[in-house]
């Protein structure tokens, strides 16, 4: 068992339909997500990377099982749970938690900080009582909060202390796997690398496998030990951190790097690549390679062949016709 | 007022009236703005650089925020003294303001077109059909494809980047001398983000309007301003030109921030592990008390005495850089 993945998603599909006209019909649907594959190890953060509408949001709803899959599946420490109703569903729970980006809406304002943590001890049976008070305070005490605060309600923390409770939650009940969209993203700079600091050495202590769901480069470049970067529901580059980094082989990847502003202004870097125009809708996706209406390198085929992910170096994984397995590359430019 | 600078703000400070007592968002706050410069300010949440911004507009909340001291001149003009019809002839025309969310700053029941032209007639008087020409001439400079059609379009047609694209067209419709841009790419994805960074620079060469970015991404700033305030609990804490601020930065809030942001350009992982990120411990103080004393001493590792006690005035280290700390030699002396 100990060398399942502990988390793995095989050919991923979530749709969401589109509802019009008189009666109501489906008249087509959203392709949120479109055939995603990856596999995460104990102990490692897999960093899914693109731009608002992507599909990295879904696919880590949908992984939670918070929405329904279209087709694919997930495994869960090697357990198929694809298809299991919420009942069956509930001993795997405990194996896959989440924090969310926005501490503010995700934790009750109703419930003093110290039940937020507790409750989910008493739901999954772990411990009642004072055991659960004990473990809830040295939850408290791992991330960062002061015992005393547990009597306290949500609005009385701060940003920072709210991310740390939310975290201390998702620990609660000795997960496996944590599924972390956006985590730092509405944190300020000085409290975001608090909370980083705190996701890495949790991370090390219980060797806790990490899908971390961000739009921030920098963020990722930091705390991933690989990066999935999606666009459109795709995967379109899958690859070691630092290979992707230092040879960005997708066309998107390279021009996600080029636009990230960085803070050096001797590096400024006036005519770089800059894509233009927008994301094309997940209603209707283009033909063929469906980065092709932006892409600098674009070539006929790429209007009608929808290049495959393949492995063109060991690990790392592009979908791009430019870009053939076994064979040489296409140059870029 | 040198003829050189087309903004002086001068100690400005604004406070807010609550139920928690009286929040001093801006306290005592003072910075040139050349003509035809990019002026960054940054600094995190609640560190007064949007409130100094709507300040000097006089565009905060009547009912619950004053202006309770300073001055902001313009172009040799004190703001304080116009009178509100005075102030709305500036507004929109003179000095310019584009914000985070554009689908919150614009009218969604009025075509682009319309509300380009609106503001061409309120300012310049032209006809309608004029305005409207001038309309679809600033959608080209903005390049939105297909002007024609678009200024026809409602906001909610656009997609986010030409949102703001279409912002930055209204905003630039008079030929303003200031345009004050809060947050403008902090909604946008990053490959839209670098198109409007580079439609700003572009169109300020081209027009010479000066530009203070306000941000908490010290990526933009390096990006795009040429002289930088940084801003902590509502007051300023250091000024340099950008180069010497990211090759020498001397407060200890202004270090705090840089090490605390991971970096894209560099590697993350020493001998296979990931580095902790320096933190700043704490954080920002309630600004509906009196801080005596330097605002970031709690947090800061040098802070003594009288750090805690006395607010340090703003010192002069090099040509246009000034810091206010008490201890910048022996943090100059740390680095």
């Amino acid at each position: 068992m100990s060398d399942q993945p502990s988390l793995e998603v095989r050919d991923l599909v979530k749709h969401f339909p589109i509802h019009g006209g008189l009666l109501q019909r489906q008249t087509g649907a959203v392709q949120a997500v479109d055939g995603v594959s990856f596999a995460i190890r104990r102990g490692e953060t897999l960093g899914l990377v693109g731009e608002s509408g992507c599909g990295k949001s879904t696919v880590g709803k949908t992984v939670l099982k918070l929405l329904e899959p279209t087709s694919g599946q997930i495994l869960i420490g090697g357990a198929d749970v694809t298809h299991l109703s919420p009942r069956a569903m509930w001993p795997h729970r405990r194996r896959i938690q989440t924090v969310f980006q926005d501490p503010y809406s995700s934790l009750n304002p109703r419930l003093t900080a110290g039940t937020i943590v507790g409750e989910p001890l008493e739901n999954f049976d772990i411990a009642r009582g004072a055991e659960k008070e004990e473990r809830a305070a040295a939850l408290f005490q791992r991330v960062g909060l002061r015992r005393e605060a547990m009597t306290r309600f949500t609005h009385e923390f701060s940003g920072g202390q709210r991310q740390r409770l939310g975290i201390a939650k998702a620990l609660s009940v000795n997960p496996d796997v944590i599924v972390a969209d956006e985590p730092v993203s509405a944190l300020d700079v000085s409290v975001q690398a608090q909370v980083l600091n705190l996701l890495i050495d949790l991370q090390d202590e219980y060797r806790l496998a990490y899908l971390f769901i961000s739009h921030d480069l920098a963020v990722m470049r930091h705390i991933s030990h690989r990066i999935a970067v999606m666009y459109l529901g795709r995967i379109v580059e899958l690859a070691d951190k630092r290979a992707l980094f230092s040879t960005p082989l997708h066309p998107y990847t390279e021009a996600l790097l080029a636009a990230a502003p960085i803070p050096d202004p001797v590096r400024k870097r006036r005519g770089r690549v800059i894509l233009k125009g927008d994301v094309p809708s997940p209603a209707r996706p283009p033909s063929g390679c469906r980065f092709h209406t932006r892409c600098p390198y674009a070539l006929p085929a790429c209007r009608q062949d929808d290049p495959p992910l393949i492995e063109v170096a060991p690990g790392h994984h592009v979908a791009c016709l430019r870009r053939p397995a076994g064979g040489d590359p296409v140059p870029l430019s | 007022m040198t003829a050189m600078n087309i903004l002086e703000v001068r100690d400005l400070a604004t406070h807010f009236f609550t139920l928690d007592g009286v929040v001093r968002a801006v306290d005592g706050v003072s910075f040139d703005l050349a003509r035809g410069e990019t002026l960054g300010i940054v600094g995190e949440s609640g560190c007064g650089k949007s409130v100094t911004a709507l300040s000097i507009l006089r565009l905060i909340p009547p009912e619950t925020s004053r202006i309770v001291g300073g001055s902001v001149r313009f172009d040799g003009r004190d703001l304080a003294a116009l009178s509100e019809a005075e102030m709305r002839a500036i507004r929109g025309h003179r000095i310019a303001m584009i914000f985070q969310e554009p689908m919150t700053s614009l009218n969604p029941v009025l075509t682009i077109g319309t509300q380009i032209a609106e503001n061409v007639v309120r300012h310049t008087g032209v006809p309608w059909r004029a305005a409207l020409d001038r309309a679809r001439e600033m959608l080209d400079l903005v390049k939105i494809a297909d002007a024609r059609r678009r200024i026809e379009e409602y906001p909610h047609q656009l997609s986010g980047g030409m949102r703001q694209r279409a912002m930055i067209a209204i905003a630039l419709s008079c030929n303003p001398q200031v345009l004050i841009a809060d947050e403008p790419t902090t909604a946008l994805d990053v490959t839209i983000q670098a198109q409007i960074l580079d439609l700003m620079l572009e169109l300020k060469e081209k027009l010479g309007t000066a530009i203070i970015m306000i941000t908490h991404d010290l990526g933009v700033i390096a990006e795009t301003a040429e002289r930088v305030v940084v801003m902590y609990a509502g007051r300023k804490v250091e000024e340099a030109p950008v180069e010497a601020l990211f090759a020498q930065p001397t407060h200890p809030y202004t270090r705090g921030l840089m090490h605390a942001v991971p970096r894209l350009d560099a590697d993350a992982e020493i001998a296979g592990r990931r580095p902790r990120l320096q933190e700043i411990p704490g954080i920002v103080p309630a600004l509906n008390r009196p801080i005596a004393g330097c605002a970031f001493a709690p947090r800061c590792g040098f802070a003594t005495e009288r750090c805690r006690a006395e607010a340090p005035p703003l010192v002069s280290t090099s040509a246009g850089h000034a810091v206010a700390c008490w201890e910048t030699a022996r943090v100059l002396e740390a680095a």
